[in-house]
């Protein structure tokens, strides 16, 4: 095999150790559908939308509306919290399917050959159902859903309003789970339209997806009321935009949790009016979500606190609701077991009450013959294999794991997809959960350059109020590309190949943050938790043992080519991702994690490759850029090169080190 | 650990331009560890030398490939492919590497990529110092653990010349007498009387001088 004189870089380097092979960044494990967050980011940083989007759809069915809606545990997890604070991952999502749609692109989905010939019955079109028939579709099952909504979405379409989530946006993701193949009957209501034994014996298996689609009541004198409104119905109405019999001027909502909240959150956009929730819980005690309560306060929503409903005022109409000092909401096993003080009792004052305790499934539709529920009218469940009593039904969603976000309920589908496939005897790849790498050890955090969360922005309380339009208006390019460049590859670091290290103790040396070790008797290895995949380690190691999991050598070598292949005049740029401008617009670019990653070898690599001018980035006059001894990495390559060039004959000013010009990334927040 | 640095590039060049197949062979070991012939600067030198030539017009290939260590026959029967093709075999180990390509392959023309210096200590990253010159029977038990045949310019073996000046010796004063550190040692080992005995003339029938040097271990031979 004889190479040519321009000596692609082609070899692929050593596998990554048993340990590095396991391990996951904590954002995409503690992801529940477990989205390769890093990967999307990273691609959002590097300005490819599209792609990015691609991503999130590998394991999210519903990318546009998870990008706006969901609670993101990932952030709590995101290792950038031990620096500062957590990368904004959900937000970036949204950077990732608004950039992709403004570019007409990532909404064609792949066609769908239904290969096993086999068909799932799916009742109800929420996140668990519709993640599930997305899920069959790639498995090559036709999956066809009953709903008994005018309209498909379940909860996102009847519970969430259009200030949280357009109705556009979900029509969209909907529409590409449709072009997949997946049919969606609305308007059937099964047990009524359509009898469940009659899907039953229509379909290879059924999946019941019903989600909660009633509101739980709440049992106190006055409850009768006319003006006692249910939060389920009351939220259907207002998304439905249909008139609410019996709304007043002075709401009261009484529940804390998320729902209650958007409950709160309509009524004041609807009746224009005061607005007040009651709730059992303390302030730091409520269920809904922080950045939830502080909207809903900064609309004038008044929050009432630790007091529980005694009883509804009023003859024939609401004048107001009796409540009672809540003394504590858990006991001491943390179950929910609240304690009153029966005697302290005050009076909110309102013409309308609107209970938002809590959702319940309503079964009603199963036939006499299964599957079961037990005494507390709860589907019976097996939570591994996702199967009720009855031979050939699933479950999935909140109809059996009770009430969660909509990303739980598209994972529970998810999972029930897997399990309906196997049942129908469909081959599938079993996927092992991931486990994650460990917290950002202090000394190191204390080295990571500080950069500030970009904000999410939205309209302004006074201006929103007056209307359904969507709140938050999205990052725009440059923050987004900005708060994904704080993202720190965790764990995609450095990988080191034992077989071919010499133990030469380089990368001990040169590491900024002491990730890689060496015995004394010549064993090593580069610690995942410390790495900050700078790569300067692997721009020296003399017997290239060392790659970067994200960008490669062979990555960056391809790029290179790629570009040159692209440029016209042979120019070409090494850039930096974190400071997303550049030093030569009339060039091709290569963007990197830092041009400190270059190594000699990748600068010749660019003139074997047919570059006439190289280009090479820096942010600033000093040693460090994005990291720590990144410029001065950066300098000795290309001083280096340009020594090696020159006595090739070359040009030695054919590589130019240049500062950018123009710090994006630095831009005021 | 032996040391060695490149040659002068257009050295190699003269040595290289002839060839149409040219093969460079990096060794992983000494001059891995010195950072001057490992892998990665052996893929370097061949970038480097695919840019000349196709700057001047000079066709060919030119490949690389690297073993752990080219002063083993292990080690470089391992390339024999990549050998038997190439026209030249360009060497970037210490001067054993390319001797052993030519006692391994006695038809194929070898030619060194690097000047083979010395045995060094790491004083730190990228500074190497010599420390011991292989003289064949080691003193260093007289001397504080500090060789003044390596390390003394004059390799004197009883005490400092008359250059050595505040501590430094006098061909540089970015070199340390190694007499004075030799005192300096045995004073905080407080072993000066040490110095009171006179060092022979050394015996030098042990070193390089009277044709090479050949080490035979007694014991097991498969
Ligand atoms: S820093 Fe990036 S890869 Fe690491 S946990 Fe946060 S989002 Fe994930
Ligand atoms: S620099 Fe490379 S060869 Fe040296 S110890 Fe590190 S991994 Fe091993
Ligand atoms: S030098 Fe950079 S890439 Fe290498 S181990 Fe250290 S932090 Fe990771
Ligand atoms: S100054 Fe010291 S090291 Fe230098 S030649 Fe004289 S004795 Fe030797």
């Amino acid at each position: 095999m004889e190479r040519e004189l321009t000596g692609a870089i082609t070899r692929s380097f050593g596998r990554p150790g048993p340990v590095d092979a396991m391990l996951r960044p904590p954002c995409e494990v503690a992801c529940p559908i477990h989205t390769n967050a890093q990967r999307y980011i990273q691609l959002v940083a590097e300005g490819h939308d599209a792609r990015a989007l691609a991503v999130v759809r590998v394991t999210n069915p519903l990318p546009q509306v998870i990008g706006r809606i969901c609670p993101h545990p990932c952030e709590e997890a995101c290792r950038r919290g031990d620096v500062d604070e957590p990368i904004a991952i959900c937000n970036i999502k949204r950077v990732a399917s608004d950039g992709a749609r403004a570019a007409g692109l990532g909404f064609e989905p792949p066609k769908i050959e239904f290969t096993t010939g086999k068909k799932v019955a799916i009742i109800g079109s929420g996140p668990s159902g519709l993640g599930a028939a997305h899920d069959l579709a790639l498995m090559g099952v036709r999956a066809t859903i009953f709903e008994k909504q005018p309209e498909p979405g379940g909860f996102l379409r009847t519970g969430i309003l259009n200030y949280r989530l357009p109705k556009d946006i979900l029509d969209e993701d909907i529409e590409y789970i449709r072009k997949m193949g997946v049919e969606i009957y609305t308007n059937a209501d099964v047990g009524r339209a359509v009898k469940f034994n009659d899907i039953m014996a229509e379909f290879d298996a059924v999946l019941i997806a019903a989600g909660l689609s009633e509101s739980r009541p709440l049992p106190i004198p006055g409850a009768d009321l006319p003006q006692v409104l249910l939060a389920v119905p009351f939220l259907e109405a207002v998304n439905a935009g249909r008139e609410v019999p019996g709304l007043g001027k002075e709401i009261i909502v009484i529940g804390g949790g998320n729902v209650a909240i958007d409950v709160a959150r309509s009524a004041r956009r609807v009746t224009g009016g005061k607005v007040t929730m009651v709730c059992l819980e303390a302030d730091h005690e409520m269920p809904a979500h922080a950045w939830e309560i502080e909207d809903a306060r900064a609309e004038g929503i008044e929050i009432v606190c630790s007091q529980g409903p005694n009883a509804i005022m009023g003859e024939g109409k609401v004048e107001g609701l009796q409540v009672k000092k809540c003394e504590s909401v858990f006991d001491e096993h943390g179950r929910f077991s609240p304690t009153f003080c029966e005697t302290e009792l005050s009076v909110v004052p309102g013409d309308t009450v609107i209970v938002s305790i809590g959702q319940m499934s309503n079964l009603s539709f199963l036939p006499e013959e299964g599957p079961a529920v037990n005494e507390r009218g709860i589907l019976i469940f097996d939570r591994e294999q996702c199967t009720t009593t009855r031979r050939g039904v699933f479950a999935s969603g909140e109809v059996v794991t009770g009430p969660g976000a909509a990303v739980n309920a598209l994972a529970s589908g998810k999972k029930a997809a897997i399990a309906v496939a196997r049942y129908l005897g469909v081959d599938v790849n079993f996927r092992p959960e991931p486990a994650a790498i460990g917290e950002v050890p202090a000394d190191v955090a204390d080295k990571v350059k500080k950069a500030p969360r970009r904000r999410m922005p939205a309209r302004d309380a006074g201006e929103r109020l007056k209307d359904f339009g969507e709140v938050e208006t999205g990052l725009d390019e440059v923050d987004g590309r900005c708060e994904a460049s704080r993202c720190l590859l965790c764990g995609s670091g450095a990988r080191y190949s034992q077989l071919k290290c010499i133990a030469c103790l380089t990368c001990v040396r040169v590491c900024p943050y002491g990730a890689p070790w060496a015995d004394g008797e010549g064993l090593g290895g580069i610690d995942p938790d410390k790495c900050q995949a700078c790569g300067i380690c692997f721009t020296q190691c003399p017997a290239k043992a060392i790659d970067l999991t994200v960008m490669s050598e062979e990555d960056i070598a391809a790029r290179t080519v790629a570009a040159i292949a692209d440029s016209g005049n042979g120019e070409l740029e090494f850039g930096c991702w974190y400071s997303q401008s550049r030093v030569a617009p009339e060039a091709a670019a290569v963007s990197l994690p830092c041009t400190g990653r270059l190594s000699v070898r990748l600068l010749l690599h660019a003139f074997e490759s047919g570059a006439k001018k190289v280009y090479v980035a820096v942010c600033s006059e000093d040693d460090d850029g994005h990291f720590v001894h990144g410029h001065r990495q950066t300098r000795a390559a290309v001083a280096d090169a340009q020594k090696a060039l020159g006595e090739a004959g070359l040009d030695p000013a054919s590589i130019e080190l240049r500062i950018e010009p123009e710090l994006k990334c630095r831009k005021a927040t | 650990m032996i040391t060695a640095e490149r040659k002068n590039f257009d050295e190699i060049r003269r040595m290289t331009d002839g060839a149409q197949k040219l093969l460079v062979v990096g060794c992983n070991t000494c001059v891995a560890v010195c950072l001057t012939g490992g892998e990665k600067e052996a893929e370097i030198l061949a970038s480097q030398l695919r840019l000349a030539r196709k700057q001047d017009g000079i066709g060919g290939s030119v490949e690389t490939v690297t073993v752990l260590r080219q002063c083993e026959n292990e080690y470089l029967d391992s390339i024999s492919e990549q050998v038997q093709k190439a026209d030249l075999v360009l060497s970037t180990a210490c001067s054993i590497g390319p001797q052993g390509l030519v006692f391994r392959y006695p038809t194929k023309a070898v030619v060194p990529a690097m000047n083979t210096n010395m045995m060094g200590y790491v004083k730190e990253h990228h500074v190497w110092t010599e420390y011991c010159v292989a003289c064949g029977f080691c003193i260093i038990a007289f001397t504080g653990g500090i060789c003044p045949i390596a390390r003394c310019a004059k390799t004197l073996l009883n005490g400092p010349c008359g250059g050595s000046q505040g501590g430094r010796c006098e061909i540089s004063p970015d070199v340390p007498c190694a007499w004075q550190e030799i005192y300096d040692r045995l004073a905080a080992l407080g072993q000066l009387d040490m110095l009171k005995r006179i060092l022979g003339p050394k015996k030098w029938n042990a070193s390089n001088s009277g044709g090479p040097r050949t080490m035979k271990m007694e014991g097991f031979k498969p």
